[in-house]
């Protein structure tokens, strides 16, 4: 079965990406502002790195010590370097990380960036014919600004899965009324005047809520009404078919014996027409909801209205089924086989995967086998209009009521039809026997 | 058997009654409860009573007549074919029950079963001397050989063999007998008591004087 979209799901999917896509924006806007200041600040830093250095080696008459001349290496990771370039562009003293050629080709006063390696302030020093670099390792400035870059990243991701985290447990508590909602209505009985769906929680279950109620009491008022139809149209369809028969039985003993034929087809058809009603009147008092009964086959078959066929019945277990609707699948099936010319019938009952199977043989005419694949075809997509007879169709009908189907399985002679039903669900126990 | 039926459907409670009365049995067809008010007391061998009634419900009355002490064996000729309501049926005094529609030769089945029943077990068929009646076929034999006896001349043996052991009196009698039409025929009973005397032998009924007509002791068990 295709799994549905959750709105919870959705929800909770929703407010994370939305959660991550904000933390992520914040940490972007913060990290552009923080880099901006960590620029600002190393390059004031740079500025007065220069101009403390410029002010030393000008009090020194511009003459280099010879130590600075020739730098030895610190001990330490230079992050900063100076250069004092002369005139010739010939680097006339530097820091030991400096590189022994001008930092910049031509004189440059001010910011300056050097490939990927230097960020460099240049000061005019002395006469004017040299300049003092000093210069801040590129890798520097990445690593400062890469710390900062990961600190807001990791804070904004922790708050957003925080965040989320909250947002889907209070999504899951403001949905609750809903799930609430939904065992009520599995639970809810509209046929039964106890049964209520009870007080909304909330404002907007309200409408939800009078909805459902009104539509169960249409639902209550209309089965009744059918109900109550349904016993009026028993009482007024049964006895006048009783009053028939009983008419007919007494013209055929007092007709002369050459109109006895003509009234026994007259009977047989009454019959028919009896047994169609009681199916009929079964399949509609049966309502909306099956009434799972545990159903004896054989104590079942020998109150339907059918003479002159022999029925054979083999099932070891009762049947779990609505017995008015399996009563008319059967009176349905039965007239089929006495019209059909079937002297005997045998219906079995099997259990199998949890599935019950009732088949249904009879010795009469059968179909061709391509009539059978025919009807097994308008069977499974329940085109029954002009392709079968009501039989048929109301046995498709109720076994598709039980959660099963029917179909026409081949017959060396005779006709076959097989049914599978489902069983009843875990809330419906089966009642004592149905005699 | 003399039968009551009570049926508002015309066509129905004339088809049976002529059915029936086919069958050998005498049949008194009411449609109504305040029709029925009438023969209230009266012997019947069998009650045939419809629940939904115009003026009320038959299973109701049939109850009021369990609960007065009458225990004439009742049918119950119904629509309402569901459990609860076969089960309120036989719960509420009916010893059998029919559900609409019915085959006219089930219900002369059942009947049949109300008189065997009745006789007890193995008694359907008398012996008298040398005459031998079979209740079930109707079949009447004197020394060997076959007798005719009228429809009313077999509700007469009938009635007095379902109350063997037993003095019937006349008027009870002339009800089982004649039905509706007793008053009408008031020395008709005499005339097939008579009849049936000369068929079959004087022996086989005795008359109680003052009190009624017993089947003879030896049929009578």
């Amino acid at each position: 079965m295709t799994r549905l979209p959750s709105i919870r799901r959705r929800l909770s999917w929703l407010l994370l990406a939305t959660a991550m896509a904000w933390g992520l924006a914040v940490s972007a806007v913060v990290w552009l502002a923080v880099r901006h200041e960590v620029n600002e600040l190393l390059d004031d830093t740079l500025r007065a790195s220069a101009e403390v250095l410029h002010g030393l080696l000008s009090a020194g008459g511009g003459t280099l010590p010879s130590p600075l001349a020739a730098p030895t290496a610190a001990a330490h990771d230079e992050r900063f370097a100076w250069q004092l370039v002369g005139a010739g562009s010939q680097v006339i003293g530097r820091s030991a990380r400096a590189p022994a050629t001008p930092l910049l080709p031509l004189p440059t006063y001010g910011f300056a960036d050097v490939a990927d390696q230097w960020r460099v302030f240049g000061l005019r020093f002395g006469d004017g014919a040299r300049v003092l670099y000093v210069a801040q390792t590129r890798a520097e400035r990445r690593e400062a600004q890469a710390e900062v870059a990961l600190s807001t990243v990791l804070a904004a991701l922790a708050v957003g899965l925080a965040s989320a985290a909250w947002l889907r447990a209070r999504l899951r508590r403001e949905l609750a009324p809903v799930v609430e909602l939904s065992t009520l209505l599995a639970r809810y009985e509209p046929l039964d005047p106890q049964s209520r769906l009870g007080p909304a929680t909330r404002e907007e279950l309200l409408p939800v809520l009078a909805a459902i109620d009104e539509l169960g009491q249409r639902l209550a008022r209309r089965v009744a009404n059918e109900r109550a139809f349904s016993a009026h149209a028993a009482h007024a369809l049964r006895t006048p078919l009783a009053g028939i028969d009983t008419q007919l039985a007494v013209a055929m003993r007092e007709c002369p014996p050459e109109l006895r034929p003509r009234l026994d087809r007259v009977r047989q058809a009454a019959g028919r027409l009896t047994r169609v009603v009681a199916a009929l009147l079964a399949m509609f008092r049966s309502g909306v909801e099956l009434q799972w009964q545990a159903v004896d086959l054989a104590g079942l078959l020998t109150r339907l209205p059918v003479d002159g066929l022999e029925v054979q019945v083999d099932a070891t277990a009762p049947l779990q089924a609505d017995p008015d609707l399996i009563s008319a699948a059967l009176l349905n099936l039965l007239d089929n086989a006495i019209r059909h010319g079937a002297g005997r019938v045998r219906v079995a009952l099997r259990q199998e995967a949890g599935v019950q199977h009732l088949q249904f043989d009879d010795d009469g005419h059968g179909v061709a086998p391509a009539q059978r694949a025919a009807l097994n075809a308008a069977l499974e997509t329940q085109a029954y209009e002009g392709r079968m007879g009501l039989g048929l169709m109301l046995t498709d009908l109720v076994a598709r009521a039980h959660g099963g189907s029917l179909w026409l399985p081949p017959a060396t002679s005779g006709f076959s039809v097989a049914l599978s039903l489902g069983h009843p669900p875990p809330s419906g126990e089966a009642a004592s026997p149905h005699v | 058997m003399r039968l009551l039926l009570l049926e508002d459907d015309a066509l129905l409670g004339d088809g049976l009654r002529e059915y029936l009365r086919a069958e050998g049995h005498v049949v008194d067809w009411f449609s109504t409860l305040r029709d029925v008010q009438a023969v209230q007391g009266e012997p019947y061998d069998a009650w045939l009573v419809d629940w939904q009634l115009p003026d009320g419900s038959g299973l109701h009355w049939l109850a009021t007549r369990r609960a007065a002490g009458d225990r004439t064996p009742a049918l119950m000729l119904t629509a309402r074919d569901r459990l609860t309501d076969r089960v309120a049926g036989l719960d509420g005094g009916a010893d059998d029950y029919l559900v609409k529609p019915f085959a006219p030769e089930e219900l002369a089945a059942r009947l049949r079963a109300v008189r065997r029943r009745g006789l007890g077990a193995g008694q359907e068929r008398l012996q008298v001397g040398d005459v031998d009646l079979d209740l079930a076929a109707h079949a009447a034999r004197v020394a060997g050989l076959r007798v005719d006896l009228t429809a009313r001349e077999w509700a007469l043996v009938e009635a007095l063999a379902l109350r063997a052991g037993r003095v019937v009196a006349k008027a009870d009698l002339d009800r089982l007998v004649l039905g509706a039409d007793a008053e009408v025929q008031s020395n008709a009973l005499e005339v097939h008591v008579s009849s049936v005397r000369r068929k079959l032998g004087r022996e086989l009924i005795e008359t109680v004087r003052g009190l009624g007509y017993r089947l003879a002791t030896e049929a009578a068990r």
